[in-house]
């Protein structure tokens, strides 16, 4: 390994005085995307109870490295064992990692919102723990010895979901859940400290410590070089991909880091004019350049960089540039702007489109909507700036998505120039580009900013800041420093950084706490149960009548059947999806259960099971063939409709007699349907909170977290539809026991109620986060809704609308918290 | 004007016209029955469902699974709005008409409302609307007298010239003035940008809101469009006679040829496919199978053709990620 390395004194560790077999041994990999090379034939050997610290500017291939060392990239070349046994890359990925003992902890978390502390260990190891029934208690006492072990003395509580922790304890449910993972032997830190405060790291770092005394070997990756050098036993330092510095960590000092990390042999920096500043285009202010002392202002002519450690908010101050919006006066525009990202899939290319289209759009989006579009006159546009950039005029007619990474790139480039914008902003435009298109990168900001354009560059290669006339530095996001003239360069940037960094001390994980917002919050999260309340009182205080067991088993006849089909409904909400024909599902077992069941049981009970296989089909169908969901379920509802036509078209028919027995028994003094709602609100929760409920909602919320721990989507889905069905099918049959007869258009009307009750359940429909309890509410609310007007004199005709504003009312209001909550 | 968007794709519409052509030559020649005059009761058929549709297009066009379910209720709202208000005479037709169309732009911007400012999901924001439109339909059904038709209109809706039916007609030109909007105006790019990608979109300076709000207020002017006609065409207005053009008008744009997921959309390929898709339902009537066989076949149609496209637009979708 020694022939990639700047400096090759390599620290033999203690414990290799006595050999022990290397944990992981990485030998010569090299990592490619496209044309940008991000791991370099680099080799890296990690013995039991080593703590190597990572450092390495932005983009210098860190993270590429651990994603081939935790299976999550494979190299072209090179070769990988662990615990001495050589990897098969094409075999090797998260889960066969977690088999062999390599765990990380991502910079993005990997826990699903929605589950409590607790469930997120069970997501992860679903083997521990046998009983049904308080399946739980196991996975809670070993969320609080993980933490305990990490975190000593951390109150977080493992009942309570992870989405509503603040990010601070987010990641150290993350770091505990993965460092006390059985079997570990090499744990990966990617930036674990970024939003601990000092007292947590330091209980992290001690952790760490105590168990590599063990013989535990960590990977621990900061941009704090204080807590590197504290921590680690050998620091590696990595730039462009290559190793340039391994050496015990008592050796270095963080001023050394630095240089290592920074090199001399930067791109250099032609000599070139000074910029002619023009007008005043735009201007930055208030707490964002509170360290400075003083406002910015950015002149027409000016390439202006903005610098600093990853996430120390650059990405969100373009952004404020771009939006400029009204009541954000610290940071104003006046000139129009274009955007150019350099994450081209997510938020550059059109994929449908040719190169030409993808570059005209910027000209056309700032025009009437009406004023006419020739394709042939806006090529004819789009071509002057295609040629400054070198980009190929016979590729205009070919989908975009057929050019390289840097053809794209420069697409949008040239998108932005035609749109004839004042200001261009451009956010890391050279991401995976090869080193020609960068220069020509470089050439066409250049010259915009010849032509009296602003030009507002954000780069995650230090490097590139040798082609701004100013710098400006963030941490902790507040710009920090401005650097301009010869002050500019790659260490110069780097250590501005860091030393911004320092500065703004731990970012501590204070969440501001607002009282009245919570309120706001629970109430819409249990706005059924709130809705129940009023709608119940308002029908007792206008008849005291219905307050009697008669009154409430008449009132509440109608809503277990939809309870029972707004339950099928909040299954497949929890997957973040519709099920339009839930409905017809119902009205199709209605005809069933009152037709073929009575004259045929075995062949009734067929036909019941082959509907269930029905809706496993939808669920199929919508996840391998990636189609919406609404439409899919929306043509089933006529699949249902149609099937439960021929078999009756007129109603009729009659209950089973077990089926009357079941739903028609009665104790006097007990109503019935209270009862029986009570027990399907009771089954619906059992099996929400059942080990399956658990693993069905962390789909809902993050499926990719799911998938990492090898849960399967396709069989969820294909589970989640089932049980859907099986609710909307019992629906069906308490609709057949309730009227005593079928009708398939008796449960038409139930489809769009679900959904109302699901909302108004408190479900969110992106998200999984469902709540039976409050779906029951409301599904009870919606019916009783009816009675009330009825009460209150008013015509049914005004059900509906009622119905509807509810539903829009809740919608509206939780979207109003929601932004403020952001 | 076309030509913006590459060869392939803009050829989608092909299958749709081939699928018509197909049923067309193997009716007449299997069945005797298909004459000339079920040709014209096919045409008009498919020209009510193809105005609904080409106005569903520009709501499914913006992409994210976008639906405008409100549509049914807005057929059947503008058909009451309109018997009541024209009452049967050509001179209160203008009032009638208007008020109708006005009734489906009124709802598109509040559906746009919901959608582009309170950030609800279309289908439910759509979904809510139609609930709102069931009340205010029956609180127009209170003040219907009678169910006559303006004559104007009737002539519109089922009138004839030579054999080709009015209604017809309208249809072609909807189609043509929709095909202008997608392909040659800014609107129309910057709504497949949209659909595309939105983020993109609006990095790229396309004003996303009001393209999303034009979309709406199209499909409601549309769907309110269509009622009005339907109105005249059945001598009246009854409650859900709406209900069938939701999932058909979802249908005939799946069927034409346009993504399901939004950012391309073609109007000859949804005139089609509203075409496809009556055939479809006409070829099972001849065929002599029940009402109820002949909504299986019709769902399965819709889901199949869906789970073929879909995976084609699925493969465009994750394209960009491998780059």
């Amino acid at each position: 390994m020694g022939e990639v390395l700047n400096m090759s004194r390599q620290a033999e560790p203690a414990a290799a005085q006595s050999p022990k077999p290397a944990v992981v041994s990485l030998s010569d990999a090299r990592v490619t995307y496209g044309p940008t090379v991000a791991v370099d034939g680099l080799s890296l050997v990690i013995r039991p109870g080593e703590v190597i610290g990572l450092v390495g500017a932005n983009g210098a291939g860190k993270s590429t490295l651990m994603r081939v060392l935790c299976g999550a990239a494979t190299p072209e070349t090179g070769t990988l064992s662990v615990a001495d046994a050589p990897v098969d890359f094409d075999r090797y990925g998260p889960s066969e990692a977690h088999v062999r003992g390599v765990r990380i902890v991502w910079q993005e978390l990997s826990l699903c919102a929605n589950l409590t502390v607790a469930e997120n260990m069970f997501v992860e190891r679903p083997d521990v723990g046998a009983s049904a029934l308080g399946w739980r208690r196991p996975f809670r006492r070993l969320a609080r010895e993980s933490l305990d072990a990490v975190f000593p003395g951390a109150e977080i509580g493992v009942d309570r979901a992870v989405g509503d922790l603040p990010i601070g304890q987010r990641q150290m449910v993350e770091i505990a859940r993965a460092a006390t993972a059985p079997g570990l032997s090499l744990l990966i830190l990617d930036e674990p400290t970024s939003s601990l405060d000092a007292v947590r790291s330091r209980q992290l770092r001690d952790f760490v410590r105590a168990r590599s005394a063990e013989g535990l070997a960590v990977i621990f990756i900061s941009h704090k070089l204080g807590e590197v050098l504290d921590i680690a036993s050998r620091v590696f330092v990595m730039r462009n991909g290559r190793a340039v510095m391994d050496a015990p960590a008592v050796e270095v000092t963080p001023t050394r880091l630095v240089e290592a990390m920074g090199g001399k042999d930067a791109v250099s920096a032609t000599a070139r004019p000074p910029a002619t500043r023009g007008e005043a285009l735009a201007h930055i202010g208030g707490a964002l350049t509170a360290p400075l002392g003083g406002d910015i202002t950015l002149h027409a002519g000016e390439i202006v960089g903005v610098a600093g450690l990853e996430g120390d908010g650059q990405k969100p101050l373009l952004e404020r540039l771009f939006r400029a919006r009204a009541h954000d006066r610290d940071v104003t525009r006046n000139a129009r702007v274009a955007y150019v990202s350099g994450d081209r899939a997510r938020e550059g290319v059109f994929p449908l489109w040719p190169v030409s289209a993808n570059i005209a759009i910027g000209r056309i989006a700032e025009r009437a909507p009406l004023s006419r579009v020739s394709a042939r006159k806006e090529r004819q546009a789009a071509e002057p700036f295609a040629e400054r950039l070198d980009l190929d005029r016979s590729r205009f007619s070919s989908n975009i998505l057929e050019l390289s990474g840097g053809n794209q790139q420069k697409a949008l480039a040239a998108r932005a120039l035609a749109s004839e914008a004042d200001i261009l902003i451009l956010e890391d435009p050279t991401r995976g580009v090869d080193i020609g298109t960068k220069r020509a990168f470089y050439e066409v900001a250049r010259e915009a900013a010849r032509r009296g354009k602003l030009v507002i560059w954000h780069s995650t290669e230090d490097a590139e800041f040798a082609e701004c006339d100013r710098v400006l530095v963030m941490a902790a996001g507040r710009i920090t420093a401005e650097l301009t003239g010869e002050e500019i360069s790659e260490e110069r940037v780097l250590a501005t950084a860091f030393a911004g960094r320092e500065a703004a001390g731990d970012a501590a994980g204070a969440q501001r706490g607002n009282l009245s917002l919570a309120l706001a919050r629970l109430a819409l999260r249990n706005a059924a149960l709130v809705g129940l309340v009023i709608v119940c009182a308002a029908l007792v205080w206008l008849n005291p009548m219905v307050a009697s067991a008669f009154g409430i088993e008449l009132l509440l006849g109608p809503a277990v059947a939809l309870t029972l089909i707004a339950f099928a409904q909040m299954f497949i909400v929890g997957g973040s999806e519709i099920d339009l024909g839930v409905g017809a599902f119902a009205s199709l077992v209605n005809v069933l259960s009152a037709t073929l069941l009575v004259s045929s049981p075995v062949l009734g009970v067929g036909a019941l099971l082959a509907g269930l296989a029905g809706y496993g089909l939808m669920a199929g169908i919508i996840r391998l063939r990636a189609v919406p969901a609404i439409v899919v379920t929306l043509g089933a509802s006529f699949v249902w409709y149609g099937l439960g036509y021929s078999l009756q078209p007129s109603p009729g028919g009659a209950a089973p007699e077990w089926l009357r027995a079941i739903t028609q028994w009665s104790i006097t003094g007990v109503p019935t349907p209270l009862v029986l709602i009570l027990v399907f609100t009771l089954i619906a929760s059992l099996l929400h909170r059942s080990r399956l409920g658990t693993v069905l909602r962390g789909f809902g919320s993050s499926p990719l977290a799911l998938e990492r721990s090898g849960w399967s989507p396709l069989r969820y889905s294909i589970i989640r539809y089932v049980i859907a069905g099986a609710f909307a099918g019992a629906g069906g049959l308490v609709i057949t026991a309730m009227n005593g007869a079928s009708d398939i258009n008796a449960g038409s009307g139930y489809t769009l109620l679900a959904v109302a009750a699901v909302v108004l359940g408190g479900c969110r429909l992106l998200g999984g986060f469902i709540s039976p309890v409050g779906v029951a509410a409301g599904a009870v609310t919606l019916s009783l809704i009816g009675a009330l007007l009825g009460a209150l004199g008013v015509s049914t005709d005004f059900n509906a609308a009622v119905q509807g504003l509810l539903m829009i009312s809740v919608l509206g209001l939780r979207a109003l918290v929601e932004r403020e909550d952001t | 004007m076309n030509r913006i968007l590459s060869l392939p794709k803009r050829h989608r519409w092909i299958w749709a016209a081939l699928g018509v052509l197909v049923l067309w030559v193997a009716l007449s020649i299997a069945t005797e029955r298909f004459s000339l005059h079920s040709i014209s009761g096919v045409a008009r058929s498919a020209s009510f469902l193809a105005l609904v549709a080409l106005g569903q297009m520009f709501v499914i066009a913006t992409g994210r699974g976008n639906i405008d379910l409100s549509v049914a209720g807005i057929v059947t709202l503008s058909a009451f709005v309109t018997v009541t208000l024209a009452d049967g005479s050509n001179l209160h037709l203008p009032i009638a008409l208007g008020a109708a169309l006005l009734t489906g732009l009124v709802v598109g911007l509040i559906n746009a409302f919901m959608v582009v400012r309170l950030k609800i999901a279309a289908m439910i924001a759509t979904l809510a609307m139609g609930y709102i439109l069931a009340t205010a339909t029956l609180m127009v059904n209170r003040q219907v007298r009678g169910f006559e038709t303006a004559p104007a209109l009737e002539w519109l809706a089922s009138g004839r010239i030579g054999d080709l039916p009015v209604i017809a007609l309208v249809a072609i030109l909807a189609a043509a003035l929709a095909a202008f909007l997608l392909n040659a105006t800014a609107y129309g790019q910057s709504l497949s940008a949209t659909g595309q990608n939105i983020r993109a979109a609006e990095l790229a300076g396309v004003r996303t809101g009001r393209t999303v709000t034009i979309s709406f207020v199209i499909s409601g002017v549309s769907a309110a469009f269509a009622g009005a006609l339907l109105s005249a065409n059945v001598g009246g207005a009854f409650l859900d006679m709406g209900t069938p053009y939701l999932l058909q008008s979802v249908g005939a744009v799946v069927l034409g040829g346009s993504l399901i997921f939004g950012g391309f959309s073609t109007a000859l390929g949804t005139l089609f496919g509203a075409l496809l898709l009556v055939l479809i339902v006409t070829t099972m009537q001849i065929w002599g199978l029940p009402a109820g066989a002949q909504d299986v076949v019709q769902g399965i149609v819709i889901i199949a053709v869906l789970a073929f496209a879909g995976g084609i637009g699925a493969k465009r979708r994750s394209a960009p990620r491998r780059t």
